[in-house]
């Protein structure tokens, strides 16, 4: 599913180059739930950045489902993103001019993967798997912090992607909720979606299938 | 719907009042815009509607006199459609204890039947009875009467005939009363005869057949009428030929609509720096949105088209405000202009392309100007974008600029924070001095062109000596005149002079035959030297021949025709006068006088009132008839008319410019305050308090007016004279004596101040209100 070759990444500061990921190799397999464990500043979010095609390697190859992401204009790669990854922020990143519903149809209207009248239909149902279905008329500033993380988890979910992204997901949560919102992932794992997870708690032992650990942007164990 | 759409409608509601303020400040310059296109449409409309419609004469012939035989042979010409005769003859008029005016009388055979250059009737009789006269409605207010009064009006011949305003006419294809100061009357022959006239017609204004706006063929046919004229053993004078189909002051409309259309576009180019300023900022509060946008699929045209189809909402908006707003604007500025050039408008309806260019340009004006932020914010890479956390550190302190303004300030931390934040968002502090500098610069050379206006015709008028002017029907010898004036108190000194006609070639110009060591005039010589008592054929010119007539050069000898006789006479000089003067040369005088110019010992109105009175009876008590007088302060009043003019279009454009400034100050303000909520929240956490918070923001309020005052005024002077002598040169061919006035700058010092303290007190009063909370929390 997921594909990196030797990939780099150096970002120029103004206090000199900073090597974010070093000659990283990585293979996730479908269907895979893995966390990437590391602490802040270890390379995790760069990581993630990569496989969602974010950001792109200084050196390498990033290819996922069988497409080589690298070599994708901007413009492709955003069109590819939608129907491919989803993302789930730390900060949950909801659009604090749309209701729930809408934020979570946003990402139809974007590829238009889902004909225009079954788009609500579709985004109430995803609104309803995650649990926050009563919320969908409501604007973000109105939701708990846990319930902006279901409604950006089903957002996430808006085009059937085979594959999900989340960084730092239960960063901002308390954790009966944290809790809840794994289970959320690991259900969508149960369902075949590849999840991969960027987090500095060690404790998600129990929801994920494999862990990798990063530090100063290098891999030690996957 | 999809959500684009809602998400670009709900971002406007969320941001409701920066809409209003880019609505307003879209809608003010397209206002001014449609203000100034419609107002161009109506008035070449109107003004030359109005012209046409009474029919002007295409040429004008003064001759000795018409009768009925002349006209008939004349309109056997098939080239020539009409022919009217009338009489033009100078007078003066007074009502009551009035002063007498100097009046222009026009004598119609035929009021029932007058085909060209139509007079219309406004109020009161028509056609005007015997001993009757009617004012032309521009001209009650120099005259100081009402339809009903009696009036005094006497010819050349001096007899003074007892008539009744009847009634107003409106003469479109005249010079405004006003500004002439001069009465138009307008009687019939009966009423001549009763001024102790001969009954005769002396003006023919005919109307060629075809080609009516054609001057070549209107000359053509005019020279073949003068030779008909000729052939018939009458003398003709003069031939007269207005530009064809152009009301007179059709030119001076348009010099000042074009200066109106300048500063329409001007206005117009200043708000969309206003709307790039704040869309601009509109996306960059938009990054992190866009970047989550991206992360989820979004593509850069998606994205963009949100941008766009809220700049488009805005524009929309912009324009709905605007075509009211600017058809309003127009419609005072035509009655403005119509008042100003005595014509009337009958139709205040604005062609539908001015609607569609409006509303084209109100549209695809915020598109142009929402292009480059919107370009810039959607190519922001999704990490940079998803990382933005507003405005950071990076912001400042990284270059030679930041490090330098960093030292200012020293112990004054307020006002070195005051300076330091206003130079974070250096485009932005950019455009923003851009448009408040803009208007401190209308505002000091509306002062500027007034003061130099006001220096030229001091200057002009210091250089005439005399203070009063009396012309006569006949030459005199100037000894007699001298007898009259010796015997009249109150006055200095008295020079006879002659002023007539000459002409070089088929070019005529005004000739003024004084003393050569006359004390009453002071030429302002640019080139050669003035006249000296021993010159005998020297002539000195005035700047309006010099330019008009390339061969009278100084040094260089011509052969003028002056009055019957024709002669060579060497140029000595030129002269400059200001303010459109007419052509003129200055030549020694040498015989007979008809007019004499006084210095007087008292110059106030009533002085020169009590002179006149006791000097028309010493001239008579000679035999002199006086056909005219002119003061110095009513020959300085049709100017400053004019001036007045220029004055108030410049006045209005600096509020107008100001306002468009301050409405950008106030959003600089506020989307700096917008932008560093945290920062505040930082210091309001560190003990800041509100009041400390409001007076920061004020102070960097008052920063940025400081700047935008220091560009204004040292920009001021070559701007204010480089306008002054664009509007003086275009409207009346000549330059301007610049000065500079000094108030300007103490009074645009304390209006940018007061505009910037105003400008920056709402978001800071907003900024000052924010709980430590709710700043800390914003991103």
């Amino acid at each position: 599913m997921i594909s990196l070759n030797h990939v780099s990444k150096t970002y120029e500061t103004p206090a000199g180059k900073f090597a974010a990921l070093k000659d990283i190799d990585l293979e996730i397999r479908p269907g895979e739930f893995v966390g990437v464990v590391g602490k802040s500043g270890s390379g995790k979010s760069t990581l993630l950045n990569m496989v969602a095609g974010i950001d792109r390697p200084s050196a390498g190859s990033v290819a996922v489902a069988g497409t080589e992401i690298h070599a994708l204009s901007e413009n492709k790669l955003a069109s590819w993103r939608g129907r491919n990854v989803g993302f789930v922020f730390q900060f949950f990143q909801l659009l604090p001019t749309l209701t729930a519903v809408e934020n979570v149809m946003l990402p139809m209207d974007f590829s238009k993967t889902i004909p225009l009248r079954e788009r609500r239909k579709r985004a109430v149902e995803l609104l309803n798997r995650v649990g926050v279905e009563r919320q969908a008329d409501k604007l973000p500033a109105t939701l708990s912090g846990g319930e902006q993380q279901r409604v950006a988890i089903a957002r996430a979910l808006a085009n059937e992607p085979p594959l999900v992204l989340a960084d730092e997901p239960t960063g901002n949560l308390d954790s009966v909720t944290a809790t809840e919102i794994l289970d959320l992932f690991r259900y969508m794992a149960n369902g075949g979606t590849t999840v991969v997870i960027a987090t500095h708690e060690a404790d998600i032992a129990r929801v994920i299938d494999r862990k990798i650990e990063i530090s100063d942007g290098q891999l030690f164990r996957s | 719907m999809t959500t684009l759409w809602r998400k670009a409608i709900r971002d406007f509601w969320q941001e409701r009042a920066r809409t209003v303020l880019v609505v307003l400040a879209i809608a003010l310059g397209i206002s001014a815009f449609a203000a100034v296109v419609s107002s161009y449409a109506i008035l070449t409309r109107e003004l030359d509607r109005g012209y046409l419609v009474t029919n002007p004469a295409s040429a004008v012939l003064r001759v000795d006199s018409i009768d009925k035989d002349l006209v008939k042979a004349i309109l056997q010409n098939p080239a020539v459609s009409d022919a009217e005769p009338r009489r033009t003859i100078g007078g003066q008029i007074k009502a009551g204890p009035v002063q007498w005016r100097n009046l222009v009388l026009f004598v119609v055979e035929d009021y029932g039947n007058i085909r060209v250059s139509k007079l219309m009737p406004e109020s009161g009789a028509w056609p005007p009875a015997t001993g009757e006269i009617l004012v032309e409605r521009d001209a009650f207010q120099v005259a100081r009467v009402n339809i009903g009064d009696a009036v005094t009006v006497k010819t050349a011949n001096g007899v003074e005939t007892p008539l009744v305003i009847s009634g107003s006419v409106h003469d479109v294809g005249q010079a405004q009363a006003r500004m002439e100061n001069i009465v138009y009357g307008y009687i019939n022959l009966a009423t001549l005869v009763q001024l102790g006239e001969e009954p005769r017609l002396d003006q023919l204004n005919i109307l060629v057949a075809q080609n009516r706006f054609d001057e070549d063929h209107i000359k053509r046919v005019a020279s073949d009428v003068e030779q008909l004229i000729k052939s018939k053993g009458h003398e003709v004078r003069r031939v007269e030929i207005p530009q064809p189909g152009k009301h007179p002051h059709s030119d001076l409309m348009g010099v000042l609509l074009l200066a109106m259309s300048s500063f329409g576009l001007f206005v117009l180019m200043l708000s969309g720096i206003l709307v790039i300023n704040l869309l601009t900022a509109m996306m960059a509060s938009q990054v992190r949105q866009i970047g989550v946008m991206k992360a989820v699929g979004g593509t850069h045209r998606q994205i963009a088209r949100i941008y766009f189809t809220q700049a488009l909402f805005l524009g929309i908006a912009a324009v709905i405000v605007s075509i009211p707003l600017g058809i309003l604007g127009s419609r005072a500025l035509c009655r403005y202009m119509a008042i100003f050039l005595n014509f009337d408008i009958n139709s205040f309806a604005v062609p539908i392309w001015v609607y569609l260019l409006v509303a084209l340009i109100g549209v695809v004006a915020p598109l142009i100007a929402a292009a480059y932020p919107v370009w810039r914010g959607t190519r922001t890479p999704v990490r940079v974008a998803l990382s933005d956390f507003g405005l950071s550190q990076a912001n400042f302190s990284t270059g030679a600029v930041d490090r330098a303004i960093a030292q200012i300030g020293g112990t004054f931390r307020l006002i070195a924070f005051a300076i330091r934040n206003s130079f974070r968002r250096r485009a932005r502090l950019v455009l923003t001095l851009l448009t408040l500098a803009a208007g401190g610069l209308f505002f000091l050379s509306a002062l500027n062109v007034r003061s130099s206006m006001i220096n030229t015709l001091d200057r002009m008028f210091a250089a005439r000596k005399f203070d009063l002017s009396v012309s006569f029907a006949n030459p005199y010898e100037f000894e007699k005149i001298q007898k009259a004036v010796s015997k009249t108190a109150g006055v200095k000194r008295a020079e006879g002079w002659f002023t007539g006609e000459g002409s070089h070639g088929d070019r005529r110009f005004g000739v003024v035959a004084l003393p050569p060591d006359t004390q009453l005039l002071d030429f302002d010589i640019i080139e050669g030297r003035k006249l000296t008592p021993q010159d005998t054929d020297a002539i000195v010119i005035n700047n309006a021949l010099a330019g008009r007539d390339p061969k009278m050069r100084v040094g260089e000898t011509v052969t003028l025709r002056i009055g019957a006789e024709e002669k060579t006479w060497r140029v000595v000089g030129i002269a400059r006068e200001a303010f459109a003067p007419s052509p003129t040369g200055y030549i020694p005088l040498t015989g007979m006088v008809n007019s004499v110019r006084l210095a007087l010992d008292d110059t106030d109105e009533d002085s020169i009132g009590a002179l006149k009175t006791e000097l028309d009876r010493n001239l008579e008590a000679e035999g002199i008839r006086a056909r005219g007088s002119s003061t110095k302060s009513e020959s300085r009043f049709g100017f400053d008319q004019h001036m007045v003019m220029i004055y108030v279009f410049l006045i209005v454009t600096s509020v107008i410019v100001g306002s468009v400034g301050g409405l950008g100050l106030m959003t600089t303000m506020s989307l700096n305050v917008l932008e560093r909520r945290r920062e505040m929240g930082v210091m309001r956490a560190l003990g800041a308090t509100p009041r400390i918070v409001w007076l920061m923001i004020v102070a960097e309020g008052v920063v940025i007016g400081l700047l935008s005052w220091t560009i204004a005024a040292l920009l001021a002077w070559p701007i204010s004279k480089a306008i002054g002598d664009f509007l003086v040169r275009m409207m009346f061919r000549s330059g301007l004596d610049f000065t500079f006035e000094p108030l300007g700058l103490v009074i645009w010092l304390l209006v940018s101040i007061g505009l910037s303290a105003v400008a920056s007190f709402l978001p800071a009063w907003r900024a000052s209100r924010i709980t430590v909370r709710e700043a800390l929390a914003y991103e």
